[in-house]
């Protein structure tokens, strides 16, 4: 069944490579085949038929039509290598195009990465030198501009990170190193990391692991970042002194992830554009608009599934489903 | 009263912009501050000078900040020298490769200057 899936995906991209390449190369070759094939194959039929019939094949008007038979099959013989030599070059071309295409994109990061990264940390150093003073007195007015600009570097680092991420997962160049996860040792993971947030916001955190040997076969890296990215947008949203709840179980060779925050629900009109690049609900809210959408590509790269639900009343919930491990569901 | 003598940290990175802001901020703490704008003068200095610690960038000129890591570590006069690696590559592998190849720690540009005067103190053992 899963085979026969795959072979329809396999099937559904050439479709899409044949309809941008405005031709279908299968034409071509089942010509080059044909003539390659039959034409031969009948021949093979004449020669046996005359053999079991005893007619003699390389005379008169007999052998002249054998002969014809004999150079048909191999000029056929030579269109169709040709036609297949034709088209193996154009697969080679479009495969040697996607390679370079590939490492443009890699240059493109990398050199994103160099020219953007560099002068900001010199920025950012520069910045931090004179707020404490190392480069002289300053007035407490001076102080506070230096402060903004501070934060404001530091977003645009966050925003160059968060654009190579989405970069690079769209242009598939992240290889997911995917091994056996312990999820509630990431969640665990992740709860500790922002409980510096939650104490501020006093968001008071419930979590509830529902099934044991929640395992899940991923990146764990990855994974990390959609747990993070999620329980810090539901924090982010909740308002102070309110509630979240993080829920982890399994469903049906599933590992169903809930993240419940007691926001303001999200505006139906808005639930479709939530995962889109640049989409904030809240604009006066710190983020760059890259995270949901990174989560989703990430979800998705793991072939799993991530939709949000607005709850009666107030509060959403971000539900991300991902295939668990053969191995765990086993058990 | 004590005499401390200040230790030396040398600075491995193509950006003069950059090594002034490190300069500004680590001559703060007390530290005295040597620089190499290429790999092969960053390897000579670590050998002349006896320095405590480096800060080496990845993307260098004469050399990138693997070679002279390799040359770093497999030399006798410089393999103890705790080296932080600064760089502006989010690869995870090139991480993975640095620790391996002997870095004590490796923090991607742009860095919180507080973390790395922390880190700084940490492997020199000025906490």
């Amino acid at each position: 069944m899963r085979v026969k899936k795959a072979g329809n995906n396999i099937e559904r991209d050439f479709k899409l490579v044949f309809q941008e390449l405005k031709e279908n190369p299968y034409r071509k070759f089942n010509l080059a085949f044909s003539l390659m094939s039959v034409i031969p194959l009948l021949v093979f039929l004449y020669i046996l038929a005359a053999k079991l019939f005893t007619f003699h094949i390389l005379v008169g008007n007999i052998g002249l039509i054998i002969l014809i038979c004999i150079l048909i099959s191999v000029c056929g013989f030579c269109l169709g290598y040709s036609i297949i030599k034709n088209a193996l070059n154009r697969v080679i071309f479009y495969a040697i195009k996607a390679k370079r295409s590939d490492e443009l994109k890699s240059t493109f990061v990398a050199s994103v990465s160099h020219e953007l990264k560099n002068p900001l940390s010199v920025i950012k150093t520069n910045l931090f030198n004179l707020m404490e003073g190392l480069l002289g007195k300053i007035e407490d007015e001076q102080k506070k501009a230096i402060q903004l600009l501070y934060g404001v570097v530091e977003r645009m680092g966050r925003l160059i990170n968060e654009l190579l991420d989405l970069h690079k997962i769209e242009a598939g160049l992240i290889g997911l190193t995917r091994k056996l996860c312990n999820l509630p040792q990431i969640l665990e993971g992740q709860v500790k990391e922002l409980e510096g947030v939650l104490n501020k916001k006093q968001v008071k955190l419930a979590k509830e692991i529902l099934s044991k040997d929640l395992f899940v076969w991923a990146d764990e890296d990855r994974l990390q970042q959609v747990v993070n990215n999620l329980l810090s947008n539901a924090i982010k949203y909740t308002p102070e002194g309110g509630s979240v709840t993080l829920r982890a179980y399994f469903i049906e060779g599933f590992v169903r992830l809930e993240f419940i925050d007691s926001a303001e629900s999200i505006p139906q009109d808005k639930i479709e554009k939530i995962f889109d690049k640049f989409q904030r609900l809240d604009a006066a809210k710190e983020g760059t608009g890259l995270g949901l959408a990174i989560t989703r590509d990430i979800v998705e790269s793991h072939k799993g599934k991530i939709w949000v639900e607005p709850l009666i009343g107030k509060g959403n919930k971000f539900i991300v489903v991902l295939p668990c491990d053969l191995r765990s569901s086993k058990r | 009263m004590e005499n401390k003598v200040a230790k030396k940290i040398l600075i491995i990175d193509d950006q003069q912009e950059l090594i002034s802001g490190l300069a500004t901020f680590l001559k703060a703490q007390g530290y005295v501050i040597l620089s190499a704008n290429d790999g092969l003068y960053g390897i000579s200095q670590a050998h002349k000078e006896n320095v405590d610690l480096i800060i080496l960038d990845l993307s260098l000129p004469a050399g990138g900040g693997f070679y002279v890591l390799d040359n770093l570590k497999k030399s006798v006069t410089t393999n103890n020298i705790p080296v932080i690696i600064l760089t502006a590559s989010q690869e995870k592998a090139l991480e993975e490769k640095a620790y391996q190849m002997g870095a004590l720690a490796y923090m991607r540009k742009p860095f919180e200057p507080k973390e790395l005067i922390a880190k700084v103190k940490e492997l020199l053992g000025d906490q």
